[in-house]
C-alpha cells in the first residue's frame, strides 16, 4: 500500500483496469471454448470471444459487486455479525427478521415515514411535473429557458450544499419561506385562511401517520382538539415531528423536473390532429385534457410512477442532512435507508443491517411488480 | 373578442411560467445572497433580499480553510478518476450489447436491466465488509473502482440504444478493410455517439459530485472527505447559532461546477435523450 492516498487511488485504478482486461480475456476464452465444444462455426466462435470480452467489465463486476455480496448478505442476515468485534458470524436463524418486523419500533417508524413520502409526496411530485409540462408544451418562445430553470433542481438535487440552503430557508422563525407566508397572510387575509387550513390538514394527516408508527394516536387527538390554527400560525418545517416529512416532500416537488421532461416528450408525441378534431367538435380545453391528453400520457405516468417509487423508497440524503442527530425529530423523519445506514454504519451490526437490506429489497421488488401487474387496468399502450 | 382571448391566454401563461421559474430558482438565489450577508443578517427577523453592504468575508475565510480546500480537491480528483474509467467501461459494454452478435447476449442484457431494480443501498453492507477485507476503508478506492466495472445499468442502456442505431454496414466495411473490434469501437463507433456520451458523462459527473452515502461510509478521515461529506459537517445541530454565511459560501462553491456542466450539457439532456429508449 502506498502512503499517498491519491497515488494509491491512481495505482489501484490501473490495477483494476489490468484485472478487468485479464479476467475479461479469461471470460472470452472460456466462452469461445464452450462455443467450440458446441460446434459453432469459426466466425461464431470469434464473435463469442469478442462479445464476452467486451461485455466482461459488466459480467465480472456483476459477480464481484452484486451476486457475491448478495449471497453473503443473505447468509449474514441470519447471523449475529458485528464487524468491529472480529468474531465470526453466529447463526441465529430468523431472529433478525422477527426482531426487525415485529419488535423494532425504529424500523417500523422508518417504513411508515417512507410510506408517507411515497403516498403523499409522489402524487404531488407527479402532479406538479405534469402541470409544468402541460404549461410548457404550448409551443412558445423561451421554452428552453423555462425547461432549464425547471430541470436545474434535478442536477443540484440532493447535494448536501443545496439541502443546507433549504435548511436555512425552512427555519421556522427567521426562514425566508415562513417570513413570506407571514407577510402574505398579513397583506391578504384570505391567503392567511388558506394557509391555516392547509396547516390544519397537513398536521392531521401527519399526526395520523405518526400514530401509525408509534401505535398511539394521542398526538392526533391533541391536534384535533387544538382545532383550527390560530392566526399567527406558520408551518413548523424542520422543527416539529408533524412537519419533518412535509419539508422533504417540498424538496421532492422542487426536483420534479426529471418527470417533467418525460411528460414533455409524451406530450410532443400526441398527434395534433386529435386535438384539432376535438376542437372542431367543440370540446373545451379541460375536457380535451381529460379525454385525449391524459389517456395518451398514461404510459409516461406509469414510467414516472415506477421510477419515482423506486427513488422515494430509497431516499436518504435529505433525511441525513436535515435530521441527523436531531433526536426529537429522528423517529418522525427517518427513512428506511437512513435506518439501514444507522444500524450498519453507526452501530456496525452487519447481520442486522443485512436483514434490513433484504427487507428493503423485497419491498421495492414487490412494489415494482405490483405496479407492472396493475398497469393493464389503466395504462393505454394501444392508443399509439 | 375572439382574437383577444388567445393573447390574454399567452400573457397569463408567460406570467405563470416566469413565476414558476422564480420559485424554482429561488433556493439558488437565496444561497448566493446569504453567502454575502453577515451572520446577523442571515438570522434577521425581517426579509433581506440582498444585503445592503455585501461582504466577501465568508469567501476570504473559506479560502483559508484547509479542510474545505482539501475536500474540494478530493472531489475533483475522485470525480475525474472515477468518471474516466466508468465512462470508458460503459462504452465498451454498450458496444458489446449493440455491435457484436454473441450467444447469450439477450440473456445477459436482460440480467443487466433487471439489476436496475436492486437499490444500491441494499448492497452497501456486504460491499463494506468486502472492502474492509481488501483494506480499502479509509481510501478512495471503494468510491472509484466499482464504477470501472460498467457501474450504472441505466447508462449502459442509454448508450446501447444510441450505438444500435448506427448502420451495420459501417463496421462491416471496416472489417473487410482488416480492422478489429477495438479499432472499430474507437475509430468508427465512438465518434458517432459523441452526444449520447456527453449525456452519460454529465449524468455520471452529477452523480459522483453529489454522492453522499458511499463517501460518508468509506472515507472515514477528514483528509479524504469529499465536498458533500465535508459540507454536511459544517452544519452542526449542537450549535445554537449556525454559521450560515460560511455554510452558504461553501454551498455556492460546491454547486458552481454543477451549474457550469449543466449549462454546457443542457442541450443534450433537455432534448430528450433520456426518453429515447422509453417506448418499446
Amino acid at each position: 500500500m502506498v502512503d499517498n492516498p491519491y497515488l494509491d487511488a491512481v495505482l489501484t485504478a490501473i490495477a483494476a483496469i489490468i484485472f478487468i482486461i485479464i479476467s475479461g480475456y479469461g471470460v472470452g476464452l472460456l466462452a469461445r471454448f464452450i462455443a467450440k465444444l458446441a460446434g459453432a462455426s469459426r466466425k461464431k466462435q470469434e464473435n463469442t470471444f469478442a462479445g464476452y470480452l467486451f461485455a466482461s467489465p459488466w459480467i465480472v463486476g456483476f459477480l464481484i459487486f452484486v451476486i457475491i455480496p448478495m449471497g453473503f448478505s443473505l447468509y449474514w442476515s441470519f447471523t449475529d455479525y458485528r464487524v468491529v468485534s472480529n468474531a465470526p458470524p453466529n447463526w441465529v436463524g430468523v431472529d433478525n427478521y422477527t426482531q426487525l418486523i415485529l419488535k423494532d419500533g425504529g424500523f417500523r417508524a422508518s417504513i411508515v415515514n417512507t410510506l408517507y413520502l411515497t403516498a403523499i409526496g409522489l402524487p404531488l411530485q407527479i402532479a406538479f411535473a405534469l402541470f409544468l409540462a402541460v404549461m410548457l408544451s404550448q409551443n412558445m418562445r423561451g421554452e428552453r429557458v423555462f425547461r432549464m430553470a425547471f430541470y436545474l433542481p434535478v442536477i443540484l438535487g440532493f447535494n448536501t450544499a443545496v439541502l443546507l440552503a433549504w435548511r436555512l430557508m425552512l427555519n421556522t422563525g427567521t426562514g425566508i419561506i415562513n417570513q413570506l407566508i407571514r407577510a402574505a397572510a398579513e397583506a391578504f387575509p384570505p391567503f392567511g385562511y388558506l394557509s391555516r387550513a392547509l396547516i390544519f390538514v397537513q398536521e392531521i394527516t401527519s399526526a395520523f401517520f405518526l400514530g401509525l408508527s408509534s401505535g398511539k394516536f394521542s398526538l392526533l387527538t391533541k391536534v384535533w382538539e387544538a382545532g383550527f390554527p390560530a392566526a399567527n400560525r406558520v408551518p413548523l418545517w424542520v422543527q416539529s415531528p408533524l412537519w419533518s416529512k412535509m419539508s422533504v416532500i417540498l424538496l421532492m416537488i422542487w426536483g420534479c423536473g426529471a418527470m417533467m421532461l418525460i411528460f414533455l416528450a409524451g406530450l410532443k408525441n400526441i398527434p395534433r390532429e386529435l386535438h384539432e378534431a376535438a376542437e372542431v367538435d367543440g370540446a373545451s380545453g379541460w375536457k380535451r385534457f381529460w379525454s385525449i391528453t391524459f389517456p395518451l400520457l398514461t404510459p409516461y405516468i406509469f414510467y414516472n410512477i415506477v421510477v419515482g417509487l423506486i427513488n422515494s423508497l430509497q431516499i436518504f440524503e435529505p433525511i441525513f442532512v436535515l435530521y441527523r442527530d436531531n433526536q426529537p425529530l429522528v423517529p418522525s423523519a427517518i427513512s428506511m435507508v437512513y435506518y439501514l445506514w444507522q444500524a450498519s454504519f453507526r452501530h456496525f451490526e452487519i447481520g442486522y443491517g443485512s436483514a434490513i437490506s433484504w427487507v428493503i429489497l423485497v419491498i421495492i421488488l414487490v412494489v415494482t411488480v405490483v405496479q407492472f401487474k396493475m398497469q393493464d387496468r389503466w395504462v393505454h399502450y394501444d392508443l399509439y | 373578442m375572439r382574437d383577444i382571448f388567445p393573447i390574454i391566454k399567452r400573457i397569463v401563461l408567460y406570467v405563470f411560467l416566469t413565476g414558476a421559474t422564480i420559485v424554482m430558482s429561488f433556493p439558488l438565489f437565496w444561497m448566493i445572497s446569504s453567502s454575502v450577508k453577515t451572520l446577523e443578517e442571515t438570522n434577521s427577523a425581517g426579509i433581506i433580499w440582498l444585503p445592503r453592504n455585501p461582504t466577501l468575508e465568508a469567501y476570504t475565510s473559506i479560502f483559508q480553510n484547509a479542510n474545505f480546500l482539501r475536500s474540494y480537491f478530493n472531489t475533483v480528483f475522485y470525480t475525474s478518476l472515477a468518471l474516466v474509467g466508468t465512462l470508458l467501461s460503459i462504452a465498451v459494454v454498450a458496444y458489446a450489447f449493440s455491435r457484436i452478435d454473441w450467444p447469450g447476449r439477450n440473456l445477459v442484457f436482460f440480467l443487466m436491466l433487471s439489476t436496475m431494480m436492486i437499490p444500491p443501498q441494499a448492497l452497501i453492507v456486504p460491499q463494506y465488509v468486502f472492502f474492509n477485507k481488501l483494506d480499502w476503508i479509509g481510501t478512495f478506492n471503494p468510491i472509484i473502482i466499482p464504477g470501472y466495472f460498467a457501474g450504472g445499468a441505466a447508462m449502459v442502456f442509454l448508450l446501447r440504444q444510441s450505438m444500435a442505431q448506427i448502420p451495420k454496414e459501417l463496421d462491416e466495411s471496416a472489417f473487410v478493410d482488416g480492422a478489429n473490434h477495438i479499432q472499430i469501437f474507437w475509430e468508427v463507433v465512438m465518434p458517432l455517439v459523441k452526444a449520447p456520451l456527453a449525456t452519460v458523462a454529465t449524468f455520471l459527473f452529477v452523480g459522483l459530485w453529489n454522492n453522499l452515502l458511499a463517501p460518508l461510509i468509506y472515507l472515514q478521515t477528514v483528509d479524504l472527505y469529499t465536498l458533500p461529506v465535508y459540507v454536511s459537517t459544517l452544519y452542526n445541530i449542537n450549535l445554537t447559532v449556525q454559521q450560515w454565511p460560511t455554510i452558504m459560501t461553501a454551498a455556492v462553491l460546491t454547486t458552481v461546477p454543477l451549474m457550469v456542466v449543466f449549462f454546457f450539457a443542457q442541450r443534450f439532456i433537455l432534448d430528450g435523450v433520456i426518453v429515447s429508449g422509453l417506448k418499446g
